[in-house]
């Protein structure tokens, strides 16, 4: 395969498993997720009182037998899954320490790979790239060709300018019209409070939103030994420190800030991961899947 | 010291440039840590300043040490004041140096420390000045050597502030050696004003460093003789026996060496003072003859003896010098001074106009009852007393305008009607009437008069009457004392003779003028007396201690000077404990730059080479700076 962020071992070991929406899903088609509209499908959902216009084919008549009164047997309705995969491509996302992949090769490989799964299990997959602004949109489709433009798309992607992720979240919140699974894959250095303002617009139009909070160890640890000037990767910006001396209140300006990112993400129910790019991918895809199941609702 | 602050500030630029993501928590943090930051670099510029100052002083090789202080290593010259007076040589424990050696052996130590600077010694028992040509000599000089004579601190110093104010010898320091033991120190002396202003006068930093040694409490005793006096056969010595320490009961043995013949006894000691007597017998023949008493060796060899020798015997002569030779008060007197059966004692009574009759020098006792003198017989009556006679002054109903030795009569007092005067403390162990040897208290208490007369003047009341104005006072002028007596022994002044307390002021008056009338025989070492005269050859005649140290005109012992047989005793303010307090210090030498060093015994040098001391102070600002400058372990984020 000519996509380094492509493990086919992983995606075939990974493959057994369906990746579920843990919301309802409208979609084109049939397929194999929960929809909030009435079905065809086997899995009886409820009764209710018929009211005239209902398809006299749905009237329950062991049950008029039983009770003397017209009921329509409801059944859910099964439709396919659309996920759109919100990759952070700003200056920021560029960074790596040691031998670590940077936060954007880790980004490529998450995103890579569930468009991989999803569309394999028949669902439908997109791809949205942002930094000052929204500059890639690939709208999800289900066919096979689709993949080989995602995987395109995300080898072109070169991390540079400053972060314009809210701003992206809001754009996509308004052009996907149904529900849908959004994947956000960004290291969030945003304004936590716009961040919490562009996820409940996502929540607002009912979409299922999965978080991947992308650190390097670096970053966390901050672990240098001697001073150092430090270069912002989106605007330049150059700060002259001693770690040693300022590590405790950067450990604690971190902690605050990824406590307060994973507050946001609760308040909107979203599925928020923390990573570091140091971490198992195989492991981490995998947690993230299973774990959607059991959070099915 | 600059050398680390340019280098710091140096590393301070050399900065590793690193593109980074998370920069808005980097200057959250750095805003944050900024007073840290700063205290943290302060810190550690000051390790590394400290850390090179430290290694150049270590290079330099300082002197250290309490006496010293810093930095004391640079005086040219050093005027070493050496208090070698008896009490110097108390030793901590046995087998340990004297106080006198130990400082010696430090001063010459720490004087080879500092690069061997001119050393001048003043010694307390000459007084001369001297150049020392080397600090290893110092404690075998014999003026450094141990004597049993006082000590006069404020009078060497005067002559060490002379010295340097005299010879300008450049940066110069006055060491003083001493005990602190506050007779030498004379508290009271004139002299502390010249040192004061003296000391004053001398180029900045010239310093006055007291080094004493602690030695703490010892076991140690002392003897000395009060007074010797032969009568008739034998000869009385007055002793005291003082020991450092009161432990309770405790049975000294005491060694008699009497004309070559020894003795020993034991005596039961309580409290830290004993006085007692002894009598040796002599014959008739004897004219003249010496002996000695020892104490075992202890803590301080110098002051375990006490020397005595004694001449024929010689005539009790007391003098009544009365306003009415026939009455019945100078009967009374006569008697007590003369009783029957004593055939040396003798009492002559004159009046007032005979005192030109007096042989003042054969004068054993003078007492006067009558109008204090005037004119040559004050006189001849103050020198006699200053020469060490003993004189007892009794009133008279006749009025006294004039005054002897200071004391002067005041008004008659008659007591109420069916009233009496009556005594109130006196002084027990001191006095004419103090406890008898065998502790026996006189019975004062039973005294009562019907008349009194006041006394006026400065002395020591011995005792008072019951509204504390004096009863009898005490006088001391010179070598002798005089007592007045506030009241007279016949009824119709007192009971005083009815209790018998007029014979024993008398009796005892007399033993006091008959110690000198022996006093020839005795004297204190280094005073003038113990000194050769012209063509006078000096042999020491006891066999107490084997001295070749030279010092035989400092030490104590029984010498043949001449013609003089002499005993020699070591000063009794010797024995003294009493020590000058550190705020009493301060008060002596008020306005003066000194430093006082009290110095453990068991330790070896006054100074020390510091340079280990600076190496090590290297290594810890090194390592604290090492410290400061490693990254800390950060907490893990979870």
């Amino acid at each position: 395969m000519k996509y380094d962020f492509l493990d086919t071992n992983i995606l075939a070991r990974l493959g057994a498993i369906p990746l579920e929406s843990r919301f309802p899903m409208v979609g084109n088609v049939a397929g194999r997720h929960r929809s909030p509209h009435r079905g065809s499908s086997v899995e009886f959902a409820e009764y209710r009182k018929y009211v005239p216009g209902d398809d006299t084919r749905r009237l329950d008549w062991k049950a008029y037998a039983r009770s003397d009164r017209y009921y329509i047997k409801e059944f859910e309705a099964d439709t396919n899954l659309r996920a759109y995969f919100v990759v952070d491509s700003s200056g920021s996302m560029d960074f790596s320490s040691a031998e670590h992949p940077s936060k954007i090769e880790f980004a490529r490989r998450i995103a890579a790979s569930l468009s991989y799964l999803i569309v394999n299990q028949g669902d439908s997959a997109g791809l949205s790239c942002c930094n000052e602004k929204l500059h890639l949109e690939i709208p999800p489709s289900r066919r096979a060709a689709q993949l080989q433009h995602i995987f395109d798309s995300l080898q072109k992607i070169e991390p540079k300018g400053e972060t314009g992720l809210v701003a992206a979240l809001h754009q996509v919140a308004e052009k996907i019209q149904q529900r849908a699974l959004v994947v956000v894959l960004s290291d969030f250095f945003v304004d936590a409070n716009e961040l919490a303002d562009a996820l409940q617009h996502l929540r607002y139009r009912k979409h299922d939103i999965a978080l991947f909070h992308l650190m390097d160890p670096q970053e966390v640890n901050f672990q240098f030994d001697r001073p150092h000037r430090f270069v912002d990767l989106e605007d330049g910006t150059t700060v002259v420190a001693e770690p040693n001396l300022i590590a405790d209140e950067y450990q604690s300006a971190l902690k605050e800030f990824l406590e307060n990112t994973e507050r946001k993400a609760y308040d909107v129910n979203a599925d928020y991961q923390l990573l570091q790019t140091d971490a198992n991918l195989e492991e981490t895809l995998s947690q993230f899947i299973t774990g959607r199941l059991t959070q099915k609702r | 010291m600059a050398i680390p602050v340019i280098i710091h500030l140096l590393n301070r630029r050399r900065f590793r440039t690193v593109k980074w993501a998370a920069t808005s928590f980097l200057l959250k943090a750095s805003r944050e840590s900024r007073g840290k930051k700063r205290l943290k670099h302060i810190l550690i510029l000051a390790c590394r300043a400290l850390a090179v100052g430290a290694l150049v002083v270590a290079v330099a090789r300082p002197l250290i040490g309490g006496f010293l202080g810093w930095g004391g290593g640079a005086v040219e010259t050093v005027v070493l004041v050496l208090d070698r007076s008896a009490s110097m040589e108390l030793r901590a424990s046995d087998g340990a140096p004297s106080q006198r050696e130990a400082v010696l052996n430090r001063i010459a130590n720490t004087l080879e420390e500092m690069g061997s600077p001119r050393l001048v010694l003043i010694d307390s028992a000459s007084g001369e000045i001297q150049d020392v040509p080397s600090p290893d000599v110092l404690p075998e000089i014999s003026s450094t050597q141990a004597t049993d004579t006082q000590a006069d601190i404020p009078s060497l110093l005067t002559k060490a502030v002379d010295y340097l104010q005299e010879t300008a010898p450049g940066r110069s320091e006055i060491w003083l050696a001493s005990d602190l033991q506050a007779p030498d120190w004379r508290e009271e002396d004139s002299r502390w004003q010249a040192v004061r202003v003296g000391m004053e006068s001398l180029p900045t930093g010239t310093r006055l460093r007291i080094l004493t040694t602690k030695t703490g409490l010892t076991q140690n005793h002392s003897l000395e003789l009060l007074a010797s006096r032969r009568v008739d056969n034998e000869i009385t010595l007055d002793l005291k026996l003082t020991r450092a320490q009161d432990t309770g009961s405790e049975s000294i043995p005491i060694t008699f060496t009497h004309k070559g013949s020894r003795t020993a006894e034991r005596i039961t000691m309580e409290g830290q003072e004993l006085r007692f007597q002894k009598r040796l017998p002599l014959a008739a023949v004897d004219t003249e003859g010496y002996g000695w008493v020892g104490l075992p060796a202890d803590f301080n060899l110098r002051d375990n003896s006490a020397f005595y020798a004694f001449g024929g015997q010689k005539p009790v002569k007391t003098w009544i010098v009365s306003h009415d030779p026939s009455g019945e008060s100078a009967a009374y007197l006569r008697k007590a001074a003369a009783p029957t059966g004593f055939e040396r004692y003798s009492c002559e009574v004159i009046s007032p106009a005979q005192t030109s009759e007096i042989d003042w020098p054969t004068a054993t006792l003078i007492i006067w009852q009558a109008p204090l003198p005037s004119g040559a017989a004050a006189t001849n009556l103050t020198r006699y007393v200053e020469s060490g006679g003993a004189a007892l002054f009794f009133p008279t109903h006749e009025k006294s305008t004039e005054n002897v030795l200071g004391i002067s009569w005041g008004g008659i007092e008659d007591a109420p009607s069916d009233q009496f005067f009556i005594n109130g403390p006196w002084t027990r162990d001191d006095g004419p009437w103090r406890d008898g040897i065998d502790g026996q208290i006189l019975p004062v208490s039973q005294l009562r008069a019907i008349k009194r007369i006041a006394i006026k003047g400065e002395g020591s009341s011995l005792a008072v009457w019951d509204d504390q104005t004096p009863l009898i006072l005490r006088k001391i002028q010179g070598q002798g004392s005089a007592i007045f007596v506030g009241t007279q022994p016949i009824d119709t002044w007192s009971n005083l003779e009815f209790t018998a307390l007029h014979l024993v002021t008398v009796q005892r008056m007399i033993e006091l003028g008959m110690n000198r009338l022996h006093s020839g025989y005795r004297t204190v070492a280094g005073s003038e007396l113990s000194q050769t005269k012209l063509d006078e050859a000096r042999t020491r005649l006891d066999d107490y201690e084997d001295d070749s140290s030279g010092q035989e005109h400092y030490r104590s012992g029984v010498y043949q000077l001449g013609d003089r047989l002499l005993a020699v005793n070591r000063a009794p303010e010797e024995s003294s404990l009493e020590k000058v307090s550190e705020d009493r210090l301060a008060t002596l030498l008020e306005g003066v730059s000194y430093s006082l060093f009290e110095e453990q015994n068991n330790e070896d040098d006054l100074v020390q080479e510091a340079w280990r001391f600076f190496l090590i102070a290297l290594l810890f600002f090194l390592l604290v700076e090492a410290f400061l400058s490693l990254q800390p372990k950060p907490a893990k984020v979870s």
